[in-house]
């Protein structure tokens, strides 16, 4: 199945007939979910109308998770069978992946200020997407210094592996450190213990910020496709020209 | 050349070149006698920062000569000689980070000690963070030769191994300075503390090899 879908062009193909529609569900979703989910959803009775930011908060931090999740399977995918696509996949992931991290660390201040009385507050779950972050930022520092595509590619992937398998440790070693966060309260094995009045909302919030991912993502690899058959036909171009000036 | 040897080789060489030790203990003591100004001198805070800073100081001097320990393999051509010994890469790699450990990084749980004194913990409590020190070292030096392989070669490579190795690094920072402020607290988590740094460093050293052979092995194709 990989090599089938590790055609370039049978994926450029696939990309370009999904892409209008997945950008298209986004608009929908963050259209239904973002007046839900800021205006109708209920107030919280403790944390009032800042309960809001967990509609950006929570998704956000998923996603940033799911992110580097997908950059560790795709480095995966290729060091072991070196599909290219698999590579652009992980080149497209980091950076989308880095936003969502930032994007939590951010509202998770906002929404700290009010809750704990402080910006920044070292809970365990703040700090170990903090961590992410760094994570982020090392593997797309690494790709940034190296200028050989081969070894960017190889390098990187190891990278992502080594974080994949680390993350759990530090997430871990974070909890053991201190912990002061409200427990999670969607996923777990009891079933969700928050209201279905905030489930509903935050569950489209998540489903728009997971294909706004897979838009970006998909629109990020088509561009890097793009931009490589560039590069080659331009090398083409000049090795004709140097063949025709030596004649 | 045997795996023995190679160690042998690479240890006469870590202590001999730049500076050997006394780079990282003197980047670490430089760390230690510069936190107090910053923070100021009263004796409880010292005290309660102390195990804090005396394991940052120790983590930052183990990435400080982490560029050395493939950079120069890279340079000259010895990583091309390592890859046919027969040895291995990853046992090359496993025998360098022990290596740099035993003959760069031995200060480091030292000053650990004299540092936690200086502080105002108790002595046990300091050699508590000691111990802490010296089963996290081999782990901390394990993870910056991964991060050093991974950059070995490239411009700014220190910066980057920074970036790349600080954050996988955490783990050990949280247990050798946990270990230390159980000790000064009283409360009953000093051996979990010790057991989770040595845990994470057994781990270290079957994980950070081959992670450093396989990108040693990318540059070399």
């Amino acid at each position: 199945m990989w090599s089938y879908f590790a055609n370039p062009e049978r994926f450029d193909r696939l990309a370009a007939a999904m892409l209008p529609w997945t950008w298209g569900l986004t608009v929908l979703l963050f259209a239904i979910g973002l007046p839900w989910a800021l205006v109708f959803s209920p107030a919280d009775y403790q944390q009032s109308e800042t309960v809001r930011i967990m509609y950006v908060h929570v998704p956000a931090a998923w996603l940033a998770m799911a992110a580097y999740a997908g950059l560790g399977v795709s480095s995966f995918v290729y060091f072991i069978w070196r599909h290219n696509l698999a590579d652009l996949a992980a080149r497209a992931l980091a950076p989308a992946g880095a936003v969502f991290a930032f994007l939590c660390l951010v509202t998770g201040a906002l929404w700290g200020r009010p809750m704990w009385g402080a910006w920044w507050v070292w809970d365990a779950r703040l700090t170990s997407m903090l961590v992410l972050f760094l994570l982020y930022l090392g593997y797309m520092a690494l790709r940034g210094a190296i200028e050989d595509e081969k070894l960017r590619a190889r390098a990187g992937s190891i990278l992502a592996m080594a974080g994949l398998i680390n993350l759990p440790i530090i997430k871990f070693s974070v909890d053991w450190w201190n912990t002061l966060h409200q427990p999670a309260s969607v996923i777990r094995f009891d079933g969700p213990t928050i209201h279905a009045s905030k489930l509903w909302p935050l569950s489209i919030m998540a489903l728009a910020f997971t294909v706004l991912l897979t838009a970006l993502v998909l629109t990020t690899m088509r561009t890097m496709i793009v931009e490589r058959r560039l590069e080659r036909l331009e090398r083409q171009r000049e090795s004709r020209l140097e063949a025709e000036a030596a004649l | 050349m045997s795996a023995m040897a190679l160690f042998a080789r690479e240890v006469r060489l870590a202590w001999a070149g730049g500076g050997g030790p006394a780079g990282p203990a003197a980047f670490n003591l430089a760390a230690l006698a510069l936190a107090p100004l910053a923070i100021g001198p009263d004796a409880e805070t010292l005290a309660a920062a102390g195990p804090g800073i005396i394991t940052f100081a120790a983590l930052l001097a183990t990435l400080q000569p982490a560029e050395r320990i493939f950079g120069e393999d890279v340079a000259d051509g010895t990583l091309e000689l390592y890859a046919l010994s027969g040895v291995g890469l990853a046992i090359a790699s496993l025998m360098k980070a022990l290596a740099f450990t035993l003959a760069v990084f031995w200060p480091l749980p030292a000053l650990a000690f004299l540092g936690g004194l200086a502080y105002g913990l108790e002595p046990v409590s300091a050699l508590v963070l000691s111990a802490g020190l010296l089963l996290a070292a081999p782990g901390l030096a394990l993870v910056a030769a991964f991060a050093g392989a991974l950059a070995a070669g490239l411009k700014r490579a220190g910066l980057l191994i920074a970036l790349i190795a600080a954050p996988l690094q955490v783990p050990l920072l949280v247990f050798a300075a946990g270990a230390g402020r159980a000790a000064m607290d009283g409360t009953p988590t000093v051996l979990p503390n010790l057991m989770m740094a040595a845990a994470f460093t057994l781990a270290a050293l079957v994980l950070a090899p081959l992670g450093a052979a396989a990108a040693l092995r990318a540059r070399l194709e």
